[in-house]
């Protein structure tokens, strides 16, 4: 029976992404006209991502790409079960085919990477042998023995992560932030050059905070509750390990810009700037999160899809695309844990405010391929 | 034995009649000095005429003290609270002070008679009457007083009510009419120019065809002679002939609110600025390629347009 079942599932997310596959037969769009596609593709916490790069030939090592195409298949390799591990071969297995049959991208353009987050759950919960098992046999299935799938450490994945979100322009006065589910991490280039990268770290993420208020509650689910609990778990986050976190980056000084990036910036961004929907990045101030928290708590069906396409009435707009995606967010965060990323960011936003001098505070909506692209960057150049 | 019963008899009967014989000698000696009495005071008054009038002055000069003094203390307040009634008052005032003149003279008078004495009692008695009419008046001002105090709060209180409404009414008028209307923002934009721009043999020079065009370069003035501002911020959109918003780069667009909703910005300005002074600002926008047509670049402040030019490029 339980074969049975395994045998089912695997079936089913075969025929996934091969359907995947037929269907992306050319289906992108190159914005240079001289430039090479690559493909990264990325086993992380929650699922296996690929991105699809365009470089132009003439600007390689500057590194003028053009993201074409991203897509993710959701796995949650870390729970580290048969069925999860059997999951992320599968993701894997398709999406390198994918990249290798259907965008018809030669192997060496392609690059497989395992993020610092699995590499850290693999540690502390003493599972490393899986990541080895689940690369030895993404290898074997293409009979690619000398394929390099890194595991990339924290810090290279934060310093990536920079390169790849982060234009050149701003990439020496720019701090970028990623508030992940479990942890927060993230930095910025203090030496004028790529290779020195201060980490930045918290212990808390979007999922951690939600998860120590719910431990707190004693019983009163109340939204009312929550809230005041939310209150306290921040504040204590704030007090033990923000404040010092954000002093001892030493970022304050030499960073014009903040930018943040994650789960929860993604899904602000969508629901406070539906108009903005074509731009990856979106400029924000610390009044209007705190507005927007008010609006969270107080008046949360007012962010539903169809009530956020209401107050649209730019006619160039495609209302359809945005409410497709407001719909996203309100599937992947309710409002407690809209609430506590929320909450987190604005406790980190606060370190940046001051009376004497403003910094400018960014969303940065597709963070997740960020590192994973500048990682194909960095090796399409090599 | 029988002897000495009716000696004791005799004795005690005797004594009755002697005690009755003293009650009523008693009685009529009282009714006697109560006649007697009355003429001797008659006698008196007769007999001493200016100690009985000087005391009578005495008496009534104490009243006539008490009097001024009340009536003063009320008059105080009187004047205080009553300027309206100020004619009024002075009037009877100098009825008041002729009449307490009359009767200080009377009494300053030692040999004041019988009927002088009567006078200034008579005189005493219309001024208590006047100072008893002018209390009641006092309390009847102190009154209207009182309810002008009450009415002049009220309108004090809606006074200060519609002040404030008066004033968020005046920047929400400000604010309507600098959303509303340019005339009144508090910078003007002038001299606005969009060019294209190609690049030739890496000169750059200006284009206007649109499959030429490597960017777009934005220019005007700002001025502002109202107000002090250290800086100031101004957005710039560029709407493209299909009606979206031309933008460099994503970290340099974003949105802002208007009167008539969210708009979606090209670019944005910020510069430090002295009142007076016409500041030229410059803005370059770059895309992949550049559609035929008309190009509309439009500069607002604070959420209110200040100034709006076209482009063709064919």
């Amino acid at each position: 029976m339980r074969i049975c079942t395994k045998s089912f599932y695997l079936v089913i997310l075969t025929l996934l992404v091969n359907s995947l596959t037929l269907s992306a037969q050319n289906n992108y769009v190159k914005k240079f006209g001289n430039s090479v596609v690559f493909a990264g593709i990325e086993v992380g916490s929650k699922g296996v991502k690929m991105s699809l790069v365009e470089i132009e030939k003439t600007t390689l090592q500057n590194g003028s790409l053009n993201v074409m195409k991203d897509t993710t298949v959701n796995t949650d390799f870390i729970s580290f079960t048969q069925a999860t591990y059997q999951a992320t071969l599968a993701a894997l297995n398709g999406l390198y085919d994918m990249a290798l049959k259907g965008y018809s991208i030669p192997a060496n353009h392609i690059f497989t990477a395992v993020s610092s987050g699995v590499n850290i759950q693999a540690v502390k919960e003493n599972k490393l042998t899986w990541v080895d098992q689940l690369t030895n046999a993404f290898r074997f299935n293409f009979n690619e023995p000398e394929r390099k799938v890194s595991v990339i450490d924290v810090k290279e994945e934060a310093r990536l992560s920079h390169l790849g979100i982060v234009p050149d322009s701003r990439r020496y006065n720019t701090f970028l932030i990623d508030i992940g589910s479990g942890n927060t991490k993230g930095g910025y280039f203090p030496n004028d050059n790529t290779k020195d990268f201060k980490l930045f770290q918290l212990t808390w993420g979007t999922k951690s905070t939600s998860n120590a208020v719910e431990k707190r509650l004693e019983g009163d689910n109340s939204l009312d509750n929550y809230n005041k609990q939310l209150a306290r778990v921040l504040t204590g986050a704030e007090n033990s390990e923000i404040v010092y976190a954000v002093n001892e980056s030493g970022s304050y000084p030499v960073s014009d810009n903040v930018a943040f990036s994650g789960g929860i910036a993604w899904s602000l961004a969508t629901l406070m700037y539906p108009e903005l929907i074509g731009n990856s990045v979106v400029p924000v101030t610390y009044e209007e999160v705190l507005s927007f928290n008010e609006k969270l708590l107080k008046n949360h069906s007012s962010l539903s899809d169809n009530n956020i396409v209401k107050t649209l009435n730019d006619k160039t707009l495609d209302m359809d695309a945005i409410a497709k995606e407001v719909k996203r967010v309100n599937q992947v965060f309710d409002q407690r844990s809209l609430l506590a990323g929320t909450g987190l960011l604005l406790k980190i936003m606060r370190q940046f405010e001051s009376v004497y001098e403003k910094k400018s505070f960014y969303l940065v909506k597709n963070g997740a391929v960020g590192w994973i692209t500048a990682y194909v960057n960095q090796n399409s150049s090599n | 034995m029988r002897d000495a019963r009716s000696l004791i008899l005799l004795l005690v009967s005797l004594l009755l009649v002697l005690v009755s014989f003293v009650l009523i000698w008693t009685w009529g000696y009282r009714f006697y000095n109560k006649n007697d009495e009355f003429k001797v005071a008659a006698k008196l008054v007769i007999t001493d005429s200016n100690a009985m009038a000087n005391r009578i002055r005495d008496s009534l000069q104490k009243v006539y003290n008490e009097t001024l003094y009340k009536l003063d203390t009320q008059l105080d307040s009187t004047l205080l609270n009553s300027d309206s009634l100020k004619k009024q008052l002075d009037i009877k005032l100098a009825e008041f002070y002729r009449l307490s003149g009359e009767i200080t003279a009377i009494l300053n008078r030692r040999n004041n008679n019988y009927a002088d004495i009567d006078v200034a009692r008579k005189k005493i008695g219309e001024l208590q009457s006047k100072a008893d009419d002018m209390r009641d008046k006092n309390q009847v001002v102190d009154s209207e007083n009182k309810k002008l105090t009450e009415i002049l709060d009220q309108v004090q209180k809606a006074e200060k009510i519609s002040d404030k409404n008066v004033k968020q009414g005046n920047a929400e008028n400000n604010v309507a009419v600098e959303k509303n209307n340019p005339a009144y923002s508090v910078f003007t934009a002038s001299e606005m120019k969009l060019s294209a721009i190609t690049v030739n043999d890496e000169k750059e020079s200006e284009t206007f065809f649109a499959d030429q065009t490597k960017k777009l370069v934005g220019v005007f003035t700002i001025t502002n002679n109202n107000s002090q501002l250290n800086s100031a911020e101004v957005i710039v959109v560029v709407q493209q002939p299909d009606g979206r918003v031309l933008k460099n780069s994503e970290w340099e667009s974003g949105s802002f609110s208007t009167p008539e909703g969210k708009k979606i910005y090209s670019y944005k300005l910020n510069f430090n600025y002295s009142k007076g002074e016409p500041k030229r600002l410059y803005f370059s926008l770059k895309a992949d390629a550049y559609q035929k047509g008309n190009y509309t670049m439009l500069v607002y402040y604070n959420g209110t347009m200040i100034g709006k030019i076209f482009k063709t490029l064919s």
